[in-house]
């Protein structure tokens, strides 16, 4: 018994698989390892974001003195009239829906929602209609950031009076 | 990855440096690797399509990291195994039982070693799948009872019984005495 299944043991030593498999699994490894294209407008933005990150003004300190009040002196005085102050309405925001920054990109768990300026020719890279005089103005828009730090998606922020 | 063209790396290097995105590392892992994976399936279900088949899921379950494979619990071999299995298992599942039809008349007229070599595959292939993966990983890839138990999930005394009684059972469709 043990002589027959040497036998076959031996008789299939060198088989494996088809070269084919090979080729299909490179295939797939050279499809996971590919870096994404990333279009031109999400590298803008990218490069940008990191900018401003960096550049951003840090929070000033603030240092807290205790001042001995002054001693109020009482003094009769008139009524004055209310000044009525007529405020503005504050602007109302209006955001474009998100536009996708990365092809293919990994599952979304967690990230945050990142408020910059940008260029506004990144709103013609996502396919917005932006005259030729106005590419260099600066549009405000929320990039969302996944927590792995890829810049996931993008939507444009205007304020409406 | 010209170094290691000189020493050879270790199964955990290789891993190491594919999941890094180094495609040589994986084209030398899987050569070094899916002979036995392949053979363990052909030998299993006696069939070059599935085998084929089996092979090239096992290597991507372990590009995709579907499969985890975890050094701490044994070889990358047995490892690759036991995924093979797993497969094989469910391909088994599906397919019909093969006919033992090497009767002990037809090998005492099997002359040629070819002829032999194919009644025994047959007799093999007609074991039971849980006596035919002790039989394929011990006697016929030579695997050891620690790493076919690992492969198998189940003690070493186990698949030493589980190895007897393929062996008796081959025994008795090759009427041969053992």
């Amino acid at each position: 018994m043990k002589e027959l299944l040497k036998a076959l043991a031996e008789n299939d030593r060198d088989l494996e698989a088809p070269v084919a498999v090979e080729m299909r699994l490179r295939s797939a490894f050279r499809r996971k390892h590919a870096r994404p294209r990333w279009p031109y407008f999400a590298m803008a933005a990218a490069a940008v974001l990191v900018l401003l990150v960096y550049l951003r003004p840090k929070p000033q300190t603030m240092e807290i003195a205790v001042v001995t009040p002054p001693v109020p002196t009482i003094r009769l005085a008139r009524p004055v009239a209310k000044k009525v102050v007529h405020r503005k309405p504050a602007p109302r925001e209006v955001v474009t829906e998100f536009y996708p920054l990365m092809e293919d990109p990994p599952p979304f768990e967690r990230g945050e929602l990142l408020r910059v300026s940008l260029p506004a020719s990144v709103m013609r890279g996502v396919g917005l209609p932006v005259s030729e005089e106005r590419l260099t103005e600066m549009v405000q828009a929320d990039v969302l950031v996944g927590e792995e730090g890829l810049a996931r998606a993008i939507r444009f922020v205007a304020n409406r009076p | 990855m010209k170094s290691l063209q000189k020493v050879q790396p270790t199964d955990h290097e290789l891993l190491l440096l594919m999941f890094s995105g180094d495609e040589d590392a994986f084209a030398v892992l899987y050569r070094r690797r899916q002979g036995p994976v392949y053979r363990f399936a052909l030998q299993m279900t006696g069939n070059t399509v599935i085998a084929e088949d089996v092979t090239q899921e096992v290597f991507l379950a372990l590009l995709s990291k579907t499969a985890k494979y975890d050094a701490a619990r044994g070889s990358l071999a047995s490892f690759l195994y036991g995924v093979a299995r797993n497969l094989v298992l469910r391909r088994l599942e599906k397919t019909v039982e093969v006919e033992d039809s090497a009767g002990p008349e037809d090998i005492l007229d099997d002359l040629t070693r070819r002829e032999t070599i194919e009644s025994v595959r047959r007799a093999v292939l007609s074991l039971p799948p849980v006596y035919r993966e002790a039989i394929v990983l011990c006697d016929l890839q030579d695997t050891s009872y620690e790493d076919a138990a690992q492969v198998l999930d189940c003690p070493i005394g186990t698949v030493r019984s589980r190895l007897n009684r393929g062996r008796s059972m081959l025994a008795q469709k090759l009427a041969v005495r053992v």
